[in-house]
């Protein structure tokens, strides 16, 4: 087993373990940001490079920025430990470990490690531009719409009905279609 | 000469999909069940490069580009239901909002 | 094994030169806007803590030197020491740095310790790292091997450079937040909505340069811009390369957090804004970060369009050692020049209003740009 994989893979599981344990949720998405620094790194290590630093951009830089600004804008509590969250927890990391279990032996099963001749494929930004604009053209433009139609939705959802946007509340009034200064944006 | 581990890869997307869904399932901050959303789409997207290394062809990273561009999709979305939602009943708890209405 | 250990040297290399732009802009900063206020400045203190008490008493060891020591290598530095203080360089470099260091390192109640320490290395870790992904000079030939000026030479350095910087948003917010107080708490939203707001604008630049030079490697799209001044990035497709230059300037500012976009930290509403509850060594990392910011977008601007370390019209020969020498001081000297323009807008216009600043990025740079990507990719689809 290649130690780089051996450090990531601890990295990887010990971070996403802190997401589900951690009680704050500012904690919670910071371990998640480490987790997908080490997804990045992983990408890294299987040789594709642009997909590592698109996940970086995109996960770590725009994603979670904005998950970790809810939760401050939120001030979202630290969860309370309930006896019955514990049970639940116990339960469903036993059934977790057994489904790994399970099919973990599949896994190893049907891809046997084995070694190749001709070096592995890189997915270098020209390759895989090359096949995305010829082959998965339409899934590309179609994901462009969908990303589109997400941040008008977004805009939609977020948006405060006029009056004083630090009192979101008191907006059942009349809505005259503006968004204020210092308001939500 | 060099060996492929793919096995061992999809072996960790497996881990990480698990721990993924438990925390769905056990966390009750609907911001909290995002990010472990997010995790599982991660789990399958170490799966999907390892493979495609595996294959021999550039499908796979593909596919997990499709993911990315989803998961931004999903968080702007997602996260703009859970401000409504703290709008409307001051929590970000999904156990809170179980009326179907507000 | 030879490999990693260049890697190493050169790592410690650019460190010391990221260090050194650093300091360079902070001092530029204080005797700099002392020059713009109209002030005397930074101009006296520490000229005799360092050399002037050795001068004055005599206990010396080594009694007979005392003459040779005391002329010879005393009276010359103190007189260099005092030029250095009367310029404000032992000022702002020896005495804040020291008076840092000596200093309480206060901790709000009730804060988790270990991200209150992460917060400042977050500041200033991804900074340094994006450094790596810059050449500096053109390559020279010692016998065999080519030596590259540039620690990590990978060929998507341009994306890497958008990477640290959208994660060197995390070291303001969770300043931001460890900081157990509304005014952190505040500048850190500031500086996310800020930070992300101009990420966009700067992504369709980069997306406008890539499609001019065909290359995400920093070294070829350096090379591309030898010989004519034509070469230039600012030059190409005329408007759409000036207006490239021009949106990235200004969200350079707006990343920095500096100039008129220093809402986050805008003293007169925020007290200090995100790093309000640090003080010590933990307050000065976050202004070297900035400081090192500014120089690292001075330097992506003298890459992408001022031709790195080219001077126009003159070819040097390839793998000379004096060609990389005289390619350094250029290319830092460009970088230099954009360090104290940055800091005299600093210290010239007023702070934006919070919708003036978020109009100016998604009502204006994000829209341009789009524009001028479109343009730019008409004209290199019609050449």
């Amino acid at each position: 087993m290649p130690l780089v994989f051996v450090i990531l893979s601890a990295l990887l599981i010990a971070s996403a373990v802190g997401v589900i344990l951690f009680r704050n949720p500012i904690h919670s998405a910071l371990c998640l940001v480490v987790n997908l620094v080490g997804v990045a790194c992983v990408f890294a290590a299987l040789e594709a490079h642009f997909l590592a630093v698109v996940q970086v951009i995109v996960y770590a830089g725009a994603i979670m920025v904005l998950v970790v600004f809810v939760l401050m804008l939120l001030n979202s509590k630290t969860e309370e430990r309930t006896l019955s969250g514990v049970i639940q927890l116990v339960l469903s990391g036993i059934i977790g470990g057994c489904l790994v279990s399970v099919v973990g032996p599949f896994i190893i099963e049907q891809w046997p490690i084995v070694a190749r001749e001709e070096p592995p494929i890189s997915g270098s930004v020209e390759a895989l531009g090359k096949v995305l604009y010829t082959d998965y053209i339409f899934p590309f433009e179609t994901a462009g719409f969908l990303v589109m139609a997400a941040l008008v939705a977004a805009a939609m959802l977020a948006k405060t009905k006029g009056g004083d946007p630090n009192h979101p509340r008191i907006s059942e009034g009349k809505n005259d279609g503006t968004i204020q200064a210092g308001g939500e944006q | 000469m060099n060996y492929d581990y793919s096995a061992y890869y999809v072996l960790l997307s497996l881990v990480l999909f698990t721990i993924g869904t438990v925390g769905f399932i056990v966390r009750k901050n609907a911001i909290v069940a995002f990010m472990c959303l997010e995790l599982m789409l991660n789990a399958a997207n170490i799966a999907f490069v390892a493979l495609s290394r595996r294959v021999g062809n550039l499908d796979g990273e593909i596919a997990v580009f499709f993911v990315m561009a989803v998961a931004a999709a999903e968080a702007a979305v997602g996260l703009a239901i859970v401000i409504a939602l703290f709008r409307n009943l001051e929590t970000t708890e999904s156990s809170d909002a179980m009326e179907l209405r507000l | 094994m030879g490999a990693v250990l260049g890697i190493v040297i050169k790592g410690f290399l650019v460190q010391q030169v990221t260090l050194g732009l650093a300091s360079f802009c902070t001092w530029v900063e204080r005797k700099g806007s002392a020059l713009i206020q109209d002030r005397v400045g930074a101009n006296r203190a520490g000229t005799n803590l360092y050399v002037g008490e050795f001068l004055k008493t005599d206990v010396f060891l080594l009694k007979p030197f005392a003459f040779i020591v005391r002329n010879l290598l005393l009276r010359p530095a103190f007189a260099v020491f005092r030029f250095l203080g009367s310029i404000g360089v032992i000022n702002t470099l020896l005495n804040d740095a020291l008076k840092a260091l000596l200093k309480e390192d206060f901790v709000p109640a009730g804060t988790n310790l270990f991200l209150h320490a992460l917060g400042p290395f977050m500041a200033v870790f991804p900074v340094f790292l994006a450094f790596g992904v810059i050449p500096l000079a053109p390559d020279v030939q010692i016998f065999d091997t080519v030596i590259r000026f540039q620690v990590a030479e990978i060929s998507t350095g341009l994306l890497f450079l958008l990477a640290m910087g959208s994660i060197a948003v995390y070291g303001v917010v969770i300043a931001g937040w460890t900081g157990n107080n509304k005014f952190s708490l505040l500048g850190a939203l500031r500086a996310a909505a800020q930070m992300i707001s101009y990420e966009l604008a700067m992504g369709v630049v980069f997306a406008t340069v890539v499609l001019h030079f065909g290359t995400f490697d920093l070294y070829r799209v350096i090379e591309m811009q030898g010989g004519s001044i034509a070469n230039w990035g600012v030059f190409f497709m005329f408007p759409t390369g000036f207006l490239c230059f021009l949106i990235l300037f200004i969200v350079g500012m707006a990343e920095t957090k500096r100039g008129p976009f220093d809402l986050p930290e805008s003293e007169s509403e925020l007290v200090a804004g995100y790093f309000t509850e640090y003080s010590g060594m933990k307050f000065l990392l976050f202004w070297l970060g900035e400081f090192a910011e500014i120089a690292l977008f001075a330097i992506v601007l003298a890459t992408f369009f001022f031709g790195g370390w080219h001077i126009p019209f003159v070819e040097f020969p390839a793998g000379e050692w004096w060609a990389a020498l005289i390619g350094h001081a250029v290319f830092i000297g460009k970088v230099l020049f954009f360090c104290v323009l940055q800091i005299t807008i600093r210290w010239t216009l007023p702070r934006f209003r919070y919708d003036q600043l978020m109009n100016l990025g998604w009502k204006m740079l994000l829209p341009l740009s789009i524009v001028n990507l479109i343009v730019a990719a008409a004209v290199k689809l019609s050449l």
